[in-house]
């Protein structure tokens, strides 16, 4: 699946406009934008990054020194001078730099061995799972339902992009979508005849009114963003230069990344942001393609941390990666591997209490050639919800007891 | 005249296996009732007034990319720009124009179903290969479309099955064809994928003209284990084997039902499976579309950006390729999230609440504006203007309007232009009630 990737996808529905858009206002403007609702400086904010295809744990947090990993998997394996080191004879893949020097300064957890029971090799079931946080049919996404506890307000939670993401869909209300080239509204006669049809009408039927309601949206969300979006992004001034984020190589989670940043800059009122980056589905000569797409991860988020820092907003930003499913332990012969368990999930940010969560999955005890699953993606959501979003987890996931100690 | 019961049931018709009403054509099916106009629309005729006549599109097998930076680069990528807009726009004007439209609205499904995208196939011809295949197929038998599709290049060479052989299978192929193409999701267990895997060995795949042939010494000649069999497999004894088994008939009718019934309800009547006994797609898309859910009001579905477009161009008298600025259409339906041949992945396009994002309503609006411009809005520019509100309802294939839409289609009714573009942007357009 997901050949053209995720990010393909988003790059084919409106980037590039960003960068053309980038130098008309100052920052004086910007105070006066129209965020009529500054999100209070403290209040925290979750940025998901969902990685679509599977991607490999095992060539992410690297197990370099045991030698079944190195039999296992011929072409694909790594030797030790090309990771980093994380301590417990585990090595960060060596595109990823910029989150190895996170790691350092004790800002990332990683959680490892994450999955849930049964593990599921469907892309889209995985997928399914991890995005609404249900084992089995499931209509709404777990930040979906979380929108549908809070006061409606479209700026909650946004995702990046052309199409809802399934995180964010709720049962009657979902989180927001915001194209990379922005949204351009309506204007004059166009716009008020619009407005009289995004009105809710009695005779709607469910997503009847749901249409109605993403354009009453698009007016309501538009007002408040198209002038921050006309911005350039912040700076990230204490980003060594080692780490290349401003040394071009321009790509789609970057670019979504920094509309984050602007909004987050301008104060907008939204507690979670969604953005994606896809092509981990490396059953074909896997080593060189997902050392860039990880080194785009890495890159990305290590720039965001640091245009955070130069906001103020360092402190109160959490941002989570995963992906639905890791890969076989074995590599197969096109020098790729096939659907997996489980694999690690990284939670970045300045709250939270770096270092290693949840055990290995051990190489010795693999089930059907694959990795056990040690820690269940539940304990996550659930932390999250409650140290990140202020809100009982039983509210959103039921009753899941699961919490990891990640924040301080 | 039909009551709004019948009125939804032959819009849903329209709507959902055929594109959507010409000028015209809604108030003559709700003459012929529900029954007749079901008849009509449910069978595919072997001729086609415009199908039979349409050229082929100008594909070709272009070899072998160039050398970066060599002489015959850019004639190369120019070529190949054209024959993909040569490519999607023929199939574009063949939804639009197609005399009878269920042979083309199939052939779109058949497309969603074994996703297959462009972004990797990167040629044209193979491209084409898989839809003439889907085509020919589409209201045949499936078991005959399944064995194509296990011998078609392009999804081959998306599923990596060409890097499938004896010593390392690679099992993308042998899983999506049981979890997403014939069996559903779990019906099988991943050692049945790892064990099908070997029989999907030794296919070669030509790249650029999507040739498939079988090398019999990469192949995996011994016997495999799988759902209870044991035997020696090849890739059309496997799908034959599959196809077979009654998990077939209650996925594929799964399908349909979640691509032209309701894709947030799950399959309410497992007896549609019946229609399905002898893997005849006619009969069982014939039984779907005469079923009782067609009656019932809780099945309402969003058109999604495609099935959006080709109901207006159908409306409007618009031929895609004829349009001012080709690169315009492509573009706007890229920014919906829907371009054919360019699915996002192999379990094809979202449904529903995806296509209702605000992005979408901007970019919806943004295109209606455009194409309501080269329209042709004489069914309700040629009426006086109090009579437009009904005679929009009956043009474009709507049930009926809510109070909030009559509201807004008054204001603008001495307009034919801004009430047409309203008309489509409509929650009552947008969703097939």
């Amino acid at each position: 699946m997901d050949t053209i990737t995720r990010r393909q996808f988003l790059k084919a529905t409106g980037a590039g406009a960003i960068g053309a858009a980038a130098t008309s206002l100052t920052f004086e403007d910007i105070a006066n934008a129209a965020i009529t609702r500054p999100l209070p400086l403290g209040t925290p904010i979750l940025v998901v990054v969902t990685l679509y295809g599977g991607n490999d744990g095992l060539n992410t947090v690297v197990p370099v020194t045991d030698s079944i990993y190195q039999s296992m998997r011929p072409g694909i394996a790594y030797n030790q001078s090309e990771v980093l080191p994380l301590g417990e004879e585990l090595y960060l893949n060596g595109s990823m730099t910029g989150m190895h020097e996170l790691w350092g300064k004790k800002q990332v957890a990683i959680v490892r061995g994450v999955g849930y029971p049964n593990s599921d090799r469907s892309h889209f079931s995985s997928m399914a799972i991890w995005q609404s946080a249900i084992l089995g049919a499931a209509k709404t996404g777990w930040l979906g339902r979380w929108v549908e506890t809070q006061p409606e307000d479209p700026m909650l939670a946004i995702g990046l992009g052309s199409v809802l993401p399934p995180l964010l869909a709720g049962e009657k209300r979902s989180g927001s979508v915001l194209p990379l080239g922005g949204l351009k509204v309506p204007i004059g006669s166009l716009a008020s005849d619009c407005m009289k049809l995004s009105i809710a009408s009695r005779s709607d039927n469910l997503l009847q009114s749901m249409a109605a309601r993403s354009m009453r949206n698009l007016f309501t969300v538009s007002s408040d963003i198209t002038p921050v979006l006309k911005a350039p992004a912040p700076a990230a001034p204490d980003l060594p230069t080692a780490v290349g984020g401003n040394a071009g190589g321009d790509n789609n989670l970057t670019q979504q990344l920094d509309i984050v940043a602007k909004l987050v800059a301008a104060g907008a009122p939204t507690r979670v942001w969604s953005v994606s980056l896809g092509g981990f589905d490396t059953h074909a000569d896997e080593k060189g393609a997902q050392s860039i797409l990880l080194g785009v991860v890495s890159q990305s988020i290590s720039k965001f941390m640091s245009q955070m820092r130069a906001t103020n907003r360092a402190k109160d930003v959490v941002v989570l990666v995963y992906s639905e499913f890791g890969r076989r332990v074995k590599g197969n012969a096109s020098e790729g591997t096939d659907h997996g368990t489980s694999g690690p999930v990284f939670v970045i940010g300045e709250k939270v209490k770096g270092g290693f969560y949840g055990e290995q999955p051990s190489l010795r005890q693999l089930k059907n050639d694959d990795l056990a699953v040690t820690s269940d993606f539940r304990d996550i959501y659930a932390t999250l919800l409650e140290k990140i979003l202020g809100t009982q987890a039983d509210r959103v996931l039921g009753n899941w007891q699961g919490r990891l100690p990640l924040f301080n | 005249m039909a009551d709004v019961a019948e009125r939804r049931a032959i819009a849903r018709l329209t709507h959902r296996f055929g594109f959507g009403p010409r000028p015209g054509e809604f108030s003559n099916l709700l003459n012929l009732g529900f029954t007749k106009a079901a008849e009509n629309l449910l069978t595919s005729p072997l001729t086609d007034s415009f199908a039979d006549k349409q050229q082929p599109p100008a594909v070709s097998d272009q070899g072998p990319r160039p050398r970066a930076n060599s002489a015959q680069i850019v004639p190369y990528a120019t070529e190949k720009r054209a024959q993909l807009t040569e490519l999607l726009f023929w199939w574009l004007d063949r939804m639009v124009l197609s005399e009878h439209p269920l042979r083309e609205r199939m052939t779109w499904f058949w497309h969603g179903h074994w996703a297959t995208s462009y972004q990797k196939v990167d040629d044209a011809l193979p491209m084409f290969r898989q839809n003439q295949t889907l085509r020919k197929h589409a209201l045949g038998n499936f078991g005959e479309m399944s064995k194509a599709m296990v011998n078609d290049g392009a999804l081959i060479y998306w599923l990596d099955g060409q890097s499938n052989t004896v010593k390392a299978p690679n099992e993308n192929l042998s899983r999506e064809l049981m979890e997403l193409f014939v069996l559903g999701v779990n019906r099988y267990t991943e050692s049945d994928v790892r064990e099908t895997a070997k029989a999907l060995t030794g296919y070669k795949v030509n790249k650029t003209s999507g040739d498939v042939t079988f090398n019999p010494k990469q192949h995996y000649t011994m016997p495999v284990s799988f759902l209870g069999t044991t035997g020696v497999y090849d890739g059309n004894s496997l799908s034959d084997f599959l196809v077979a088994r009654p998990d077939c008939a209650l996925f594929i009718t799964e399908r349909l039902w979640y691509r032209f019934i309701s894709s947030s309800e799950p399959l309410a009547d497992r007896s549609l499976t019946n229609a399905f006994a002898t893997r005849d797609i006619a009969k069982l898309i014939k039984a779907v579309g005469t079923s009782a859910a067609m009656q019932d009001e809780k099945y309402a579905m969003v058109k999604s950006p495609v099935d959006w477009f080709v109901s207006v161009c159908k409306a409007l008298q618009i031929t895609p390729s004829q349009f001012p600025n080709t690169a315009l259409i492509r573009n706007n339906l890229n920014l919906l999230g829907q371009v054919p041949f360019f699915p996002p992945n192999v379990g094809g396009w979202p449904a529903d609440q995806a296509w209702l994002s605000t992005s979408s309503a901007q970019y919806r609006i943004d295109f209606a504006e455009r194409l309501v411009k080269v329209g042709n809005l004489s069914p309700i520019a040629d009426v006086r203007a109090t009579a437009r509100m009904d005679a929009l309802a009956n043009w474009l294939g709507v049930v009926e309007w809510s109070d909030r839409t009559k509201m807004a289609l008054r204001g603008a009714q001495k307009d034919p232009a801004r009430m047409t573009l309203l008309a489509i942007c409509s929650p009552e357009y947008i969703v097939s009630a």
